[in-house]
């Protein structure tokens, strides 16, 4: 690709920052379960997802640092809560297991969408990043999709899972909340298609496969919320308290 | 959840033969599956995975079959010297280390 002009890099740099900060912050939150999971084998299954998500976080922070100037640890450890660009479907806590499951299934399948677009960006370094990640996120979705059909079975899970779903939906919309250079992504290839035609594809395969567990599908007329990305809660704020006490501790520290 | 144990056996490379890697608790295949990717397969040590019911292991380990009391080493393979028919072989078939030797092993 040739050479961004600077509004469409700044726009880069809020793409990557919105990627990086969703896979960083639901990394945090499940990497909760560790040690209280269902049963001890689902333990270490989730700590390990997170964990990968974290390591997903980690090369996006990497490309935005490269892009610019900056460091990685700086990015993910040195900002104040409010400066956090994930979806506000990461703005909720762990709650119960079906909630996790619920918000991983959601976020899995936009996830997804989203990741298959990037793997043909005209910008290598990001579509090299998806096509690897997309590879991981395979298994993460086999996994959450087990699960949903595991609780969708039983008839207590299922209305737990239902209710997450229908508490949850509305903020997974936010993954795909529009993005101020978004335009300018689009005409340079580095987003091959826009967050609206994402969303859409989205709503399909989320409709498929609620559809095979026999579970509600969602109606969804509402537009995307412009505010997606930007309102953080309480719990957000805890989880921030959490994931950057060490850093905080001694700043500046090298390890 | 009613789980059930599933043995898992790993190959490190192509070719390899399967080692048992211990088990997991699973209620099923699909889980198993995953579980035991996470057990034994998450840092690249694998490149192929057996997860097996342990029900369906027929195991044996009955001393008089296994264990019979008499002596059996001459069913051992080193119960035999043949590395001077061996070689003896090799000198007919005309190149040394190469051609079959025919009845001798």
């Amino acid at each position: 690709m040739t050479a961004l002009d600077a509004a469409t890099r700044e726009a880069l740099a809020e793409l990557l920052l919105t990627l990086a900060d969703d896979e960083f912050v639901l990394g945090f939150w499940d990497s909760e379960w560790t040690g209280i999971a269902p049963m001890l084998e689902e333990d270490v299954a989730t700590s390990s997802i997170a964990q990968d998500e974290i390591g997903h976080a980690k090369a996006w922070y990497e490309l935005l640092a490269e892009l610019t100037d900056d460091d990685a640890d700086r990015i993910a450890y040195g900002r104040e809560p409010e400066a956090y660009r994930h979806a506000a479907l990461m703005n909720h806590p762990r709650t119960d297991w079906a909630f996790t499951v619920a918000r991983r299934f959601l976020y899995e399948t936009a996830d997804a969408v989203r990741l298959e677009a990037l793997s043909r960006s005209s910008h290598l370094g990001i579509a090299g990043l998806a096509a690897k990640m997309r590879r991981e996120e395979t298994y993460h979705l086999l996994h959450w999709s087990a699960w949903m059909r595991r609780l969708a079975e039983g008839p207590q899970t299922r209305a737990r899972i239902v209710a997450a779903l229908e508490r949850l939906r509305p903020d997974a919309e936010a993954i795909f909340s529009p993005l101020a250079g978004e335009a300018a992504l689009v005409a340079a290839g580095v987003l091959p298609d826009g967050l609206a035609a994402l969303r859409a594809a989205w709503h399909e395969r989320m409709a498929t496969e609620l559809r095979a567990l026999g579970l509600p599908v969602p109606v969804d007329s509402a537009p995307t919320p412009t505010e997606g990305r930007t309102q953080r809660t309480d719990d957000f704020r805890w989880l921030w308290g959490e994931f950057t006490s060490v850093a905080r501790a001694e700043p500046g520290a090298s390890w | 959840m009613a789980d059930r144990v599933w043995e898992v056996f790993r190959q490190e490379a192509e070719g390899d033969p399967f080692i048992h890697g211990g088990s997991v608790n699973a209620p099923d295949e699909e889980l198993a599956m995953h579980y035991a990717r996470e057990f034994y397969g998450r840092r690249q040590e694998s490149v192929r995975l057996w997860v097996v019911p342990r029900e369906a292991i027929v195991e044996l380990d009955d001393p008089d079959l296994l264990q019979p009391p008499f002596d059996r080493s001459f069913k051992r393979p080193g119960g035999y010297l043949i590395k001077h028919k061996l070689e003896a072989a090799r000198e007919r078939a005309g190149s040394p280390g190469g051609g079959e030797p025919e009845g001798e092993a």
